[in-house]
């Protein structure tokens, strides 16, 4: 059997807050949810089966919420399956959807990923409640320190990514940091929280959802033919590897090129900075932008931060990255992924609004997790076949 | 013998009620039980989605009971912490007056043979009501509603609620983390070697992630105490509950002498903040031995040696 | 269920099933997924794609699962996945992947130390977060309301369940897994004090610590690799509503939806069905909801009742299945898992001989 050409047709997601108090977490995921339906022109009965990821249940003291959450996504009679992948979940929730339908299971999938972190604290939960936790900015500091001193990258690097990711989210109207004066001198200014990564260099903890509405070649064909472009899931690859063997590297890790090799491959792309548009990149500390770019081998090793340097990973530049704002500007860590994946689908739909790449055809998305160890990736395009 | 740590995982989260559980948990600080309308139904305690359909229900409440009859039960003779009343009694699905479903409480009938299916029941309200399940303290034998100060109309909607979760754990410390325990008690560095691909690994680790392979005494090779810092971070530290860090604190990366093993994220000793940086020459520094002569690893303080000038150390991460 | 791509069960491993065991769920997973491997004729190496089930709420630690990925051998990396669910539903993601058609093979896992942590202080953590884990609405005390309302529907009786209690237990001798077992006189069984009114310490499962693996190949290849390869003909998992007060607790909507999904009714008779019944009385709601008649023997492992390593517990069904199938000679099998309060998830696997 091959595989069946998967679209999507809905996308939606919530405000992301710090705390999102005026819902419940079944208000807070429906919130997306309701909005990829209304998108996708679809009602709850259209949809036959969900998909539903978010990180470690610890962080809202709620074991298994798929079982409580069946109500709150229209499950009751339908499969209702919940990944975790670590911080790469929300990718995998939505290429697990697109499995459904590329294998012809179902029709018509609905993928929902989440975290209410205001419940609790992310940092309880990443060292589950037993002492002093690290966080996720102290497990990730030594790899940044590395990674600057293996390609020299000029110590501004990791500040100009932020500050671009925070201009992005100025136009992005979910986006939860709004820092309309942020600059170079003040992220330079903020507060050293795990050297090298400084405070207005990391991710905010956010409250949200992200859907995405995933169906068959006669909807994507329908939702096209009635005017609503659908993105055209073109591959899509997940690899984990062991958090530490002796010479482990973690900074150019094989997983992560490994996982860029398999979308590549499947899509037939060859050279990854041209035939790619944008990208959507899980960057939750300034530095992960070049890293990434040179990990995925979408440029070469010690070229990455050339590329935020010049400014070509800037909204307007030569190879756009984190249009909506990305994971430093809002952290609901379940659905970080997700939202990464569904920007990307926005872009090619055309329907990015103010932070719309101009004739964005092909886009990446990208997520990882745990000791940068867990990698989903998605390609999406606005044709089914882009490079013919 | 096995030995076993014990850990408590505790939290009290902070949930946010949302426009339907908090209008029935404002329902409660006013001794009222309400109930949601959907098509001819009413549900009781209220949801926000048709349970059957998924579609948004009108906030349309009603008042159900206080009366109800128990439709099923069950009986809790001994009560964990975790649940409602500290001696024996009974779970029912309580189908209150005006409800169409089963509302999950608790029934204080004293003993089993006081529950029988298709009893009548009446909430037993606290006089201290906050806004929560638990306001109804429980439920008791009766048709005939027992007295309760009613409280003034609510002046401020119920929107939030705690939840106290408390789960006692206890995990095996496996022998390999024993031996390694029992190493660094008598001031020793203990290391596992894979015996397929003869990677080093430190911890007590139990298989080597590589070949997947289990890694047992047999396997067992002492290390040097001596290394050099290759990699660090300086944590400061967020605040929540049961942080123990207050101030701003270091943990480095050490590369032993002569093997392939780096420890990570190590306390340090007798350098400063300020001082931490790769190629920093370190030996480890052993607590005094305890009561009963067990030794600890207290961290890595400066041998004083000239630092290792290999710009390289800094990638030796793992 | 659309038409899929066959793919065949050719190997398997159960934990031995303990009270307590010393080992972590990552070495219980060592162990049986170098025994799966062996069993199916390959190694770690040949494996595709690999799948875990597992819960942090049972293993008290976020994340826990990552320290399991040291079990697979993910070096080179691998494709992998996680499910936060029993490892049945490991095995329909690495089922669903295997109908993508680039790859062969792959591996499904479910782990977990029940004894952790008392069930009854965990279980309460997956109910309604507002209504019912507040009051600390637990697994046991769930099941018995449901006991409740099939006795009072007089859809069940105690002596039925004492009688299933017996049954499984008396079939579980000859499983050497089983952690439970031995003759027991029904009599007897209603003689004894009630746990949870209605339900009896032998209407509720022991608390387990176990693990499984399950390996699954496509096609030719599963041919390639073994000349009794079980295939898998339906699968198919169904949800419903969570509170138990707004359901008909006397069916199970929701597994008769997974059973007609999955064609258990088409394709022959069943022979035998391994369901994940945990409590007495979960049997003959689940019999009736996937029309499986007395002719078909039910749980001849002793099922849940002999052995229930929470999130391992589903995938061991369909261990046990395909082993009827291989071992036993029996030609069509039914594998079911579940999860939530009163069987509020339900899933189908249905198993032939090779062909």
């Amino acid at each position: 059997m091959s595989k069946n050409p998967c679209a999507i047709i809905g996308i939606g997601q919530t405000q992301h807050k710090s705390r999102r108090w005026d819902v419940s977490l079944g208000g807070l995921v429906r919130e997306a949810a309701s909005r990829a339906l209304e998108d996708a022109r679809l009602t709850w009965a259209d949809v036959d089966a969900v998909v539903l990821g978010k990180a470690p249940d610890l962080f809202e003291g709620v074991m298994k919420p798929e079982l409580y959450l069946t109500d709150a996504l229209g499950a009751a009679g339908k499969p209702m399956f919940r990944v975790h992948t670590a911080g790469s979940v929300g990718g995998t929730t939505g290429i697990v959807a697109a499995h459904l339908v590329e294998t012809g299971i179902h029709r018509t999938v609905l993928a929902v990923a989440y975290q209410k972190q205001s419940e609790g604290n992310a940092q309880f939960a990443l060292g589950s409640g037993k002492g002093a936790s690290l966080g996720a900015g102290g497990a990730f500091a030594p790899y940044m320190r590395s990674y600057i001193h293996r390609t020299g990258a000029p110590l501004d690097v990791g500040p100009m990514v932020a500050v671009k990711d925070r201009q992005n989210a100025l136009k992005n109207p979910y986006a939860h940091l709004k820092l309309a004066d942020i600059s170079l001198e003040k992220v330079k200014a903020s507060q050293m929280m795990w050297d090298p990564i400084r405070y207005l260099e990391s991710c905010p903890s956010s409250d949200g959802a992200c859907a995405v509405v995933l169906t068959d070649e006669a909807g994507g064909l329908a939702a096209a033919a009635d005017g609503r472009p659908p993105a055209w899931v073109l591959a899509s690859a997940v690899r984990s590897e062991p958090s530490s063997f002796p010479g482990r590297d973690a900074v150019w890790s094989a997983g992560a090129a490994d996982c860029a090799a398999d979308v590549y491959r499947q899509a037939g792309i060859t050279r990854p900075r041209e035939q790619i548009d944008c990208a959507e990149l899980y960057v939750p500390f300034s530095w992960y932008e070049p890293m990434w770019l040179e990990a995925h081998h979408i440029v070469g090793h010690g070229e990455g931060w050339k590329l935020t340097e010049r400014g070509d990973t800037a909204l307007g530049g030569a190879f756009p990255v984190n249009m909506s704002g990305g994971v430093l500007s809002t952290n609901p860590i379940g659905a970080s992924g997700l939202l990464r994946f569904a920007e990307a689908a926005l872009q090619v739909r055309g329907m990015a609004g103010e932070h719309q790449v101009d004739g964005a055809r092909v886009a990446l998305a990208q997520a990882y997790g745990a000791s940068a160890q867990y990698f989903s990736m998605w390609l999406v395009g606005s044709s089914p076949d882009p490079f013919a | 013998m096995t030995t076993y740590v014990e850990s408590t995982v505790r939290f009290p989260y902070k949930r946010s009620l949302g426009p339907v559980i908090g209008q029935f948990m404002t329902g409660l600080t006013e001794a009222r039980l309400l109930g949601i309308r959907a098509d001819d139904r009413v549900i009781v305690p209220p949801v926000e989605w048709d349970p059957e359909t998924g579609e948004q229900l009108a906030h349309e409440f009603v008042e159900v009971g206080p009366a109800g009859t128990v439709r099923s039960w069950c009986w809790v003779e001994k009560p964990t912490t975790q649940h409602p009343l500290d001696r024996p009694f009974a779970f029912a699905l309580i189908e209150l007056d005006g409800a169409s479903t089963g509302f999950l409480h608790a029934v204080d009938a004293g003993r089993r043979e006081a529950m029988t299916t298709g009893m009548r029941v009446v909430p037993r309200w606290r006089t201290e009501r906050r806004g929560h399940i638990t306001d109804v303290e429980a439920f008791v034998p009766g048709d005939q509603p027992l007295p309760v100060e009613r409280a003034e109309p609510a002046g401020e909607p119920v929107t939030m609620m705690t939840y106290d979760a408390e789960v006692h754990y206890l995990t095996p410390v496996t022998e390999n983390e024993t031996r390694v325990g029992q190493a660094a008690a008598e001031g020793r560095f203990l290391g596992l070697r894979c015996p397929r691909c003869a990677r080093l690994y430190v911890g007590g680790k139990n298989d080597c992630p590589i070949c997947a392979v289990a890694l047992t005494p047999q396997d067992e090779v002492d290390l040097p105490q001596r290394g050099t810092i290759t990699n660090y971070v300086i944590i400061t530290p967020v605040q929540y509950p049961g942080q123990t860090e207050t101030e701003p604190f270091a943990r480095v990366h050490v590369l032993l002498d002569g093997v392939d093993v780096v420890l990570m994220f190590q306390p340090v000793v007798d350098l400063a903040n300020d001082d931490v940086r790769p190629g920093v020459r370190v030996s480890a520094v052993w607590t005094p031995p305890d009561g009963t002569g067990r030794r600890a690893l207290a961290g890595w303080r400066p041998t004083g040696e000239p630092d290792v000038d290999d710009p390289a150390l800094v990638n030796r991460i793992h | 269920m659309a038409a899929t791509e066959p793919v065949a069960i050719i190997g398997w491993s159960v934990s031995p099933m303990e009270r307590r065991t010393d080992k972590t769920e990552a070495q219980l997973l060592l162990d049986v997924i170098t025994d799966a491997t062996a069993h199916a004729g390959i190694s770690r190496a040949d494996v595709d794609f690999t799948c875990a089930g597992s819960c942090d709420y049972v293993a008290g630690q976020a994340f826990s699962f990552v320290q399991n990925i040291n079990a697979i051998g993910a070096w080179p990396p691998k494709r992998d996945s996680h499910v936060e669910m029993d490892g049945a539903w490991a095995l329909y993601e690495a089922w669903v992947r295997l109908q993508l058609g680039d790859l062969d093979v792959a591996l499904a896992t479910g782990s977990g130390r029940s004894s952790t942590a008392d069930p009854a202080t965990i279980y309460p953590m997956e109910m309604d977060p507002y209504y019912l884990a507040p009051l600390g609405a637990d697994a046991v005390s769930m099941a018995a309301l449901q006991a409740r309302v099939l006795l009072d529907a007089g859809l069940v009786t105690e002596r039925q369940m004492a009688t299933i209690a017996a049954r499984t237990r008396r079939d579980a001798v000859a499983n050497p897994h089983a952690q439970v077992s031995g003759e027991f006189d029904v009599d007897a069984l209603l003689a004894g004090e009630y746990v949870r009114d209605p339900l009896r310490r032998h209407d509720l499962p022991p608390i387990t610590d176990g693990a499984c693996a399950v390996v699954l190949a496509r096609g030719e290849k599963a041919r390639e690799l073994t000349d009794r390869p079980v295939w898998i003909t339906g699968f198919a998992h169904v949800a419903e509503a969570h509170q138990p007060g707004v359901r008909d607790l006397r069916v199970s909507t929701s597994a008769a939806r997974a059973a007609k999904a999955a064609g258990v009714a088409e394709g022959g008779p069943i022979d035998v069905a391994e369901l994940q019944s945990a409590f007495t009385h979960e049997e003959p709601v689940l019999t009736a909801a996937l029309g499986l008649g007395p002719e078909v023997a039910i749980n001849p492992s002793g099922g849940p009742l002999a052995a229930n390593p929470i999130m391992a517990t589903g995938l061991v069904r369909i261990a046990e299945a395909a082993r009827q199938i291989r071992d036993a000679g029996k030609r069509r099998a039914l594998a079911h898992a579940t999860s939530g309060p009163c069987l509020q998830q339900n899933l189908v696997c249905v198993l032939e001989e090779g062909r």
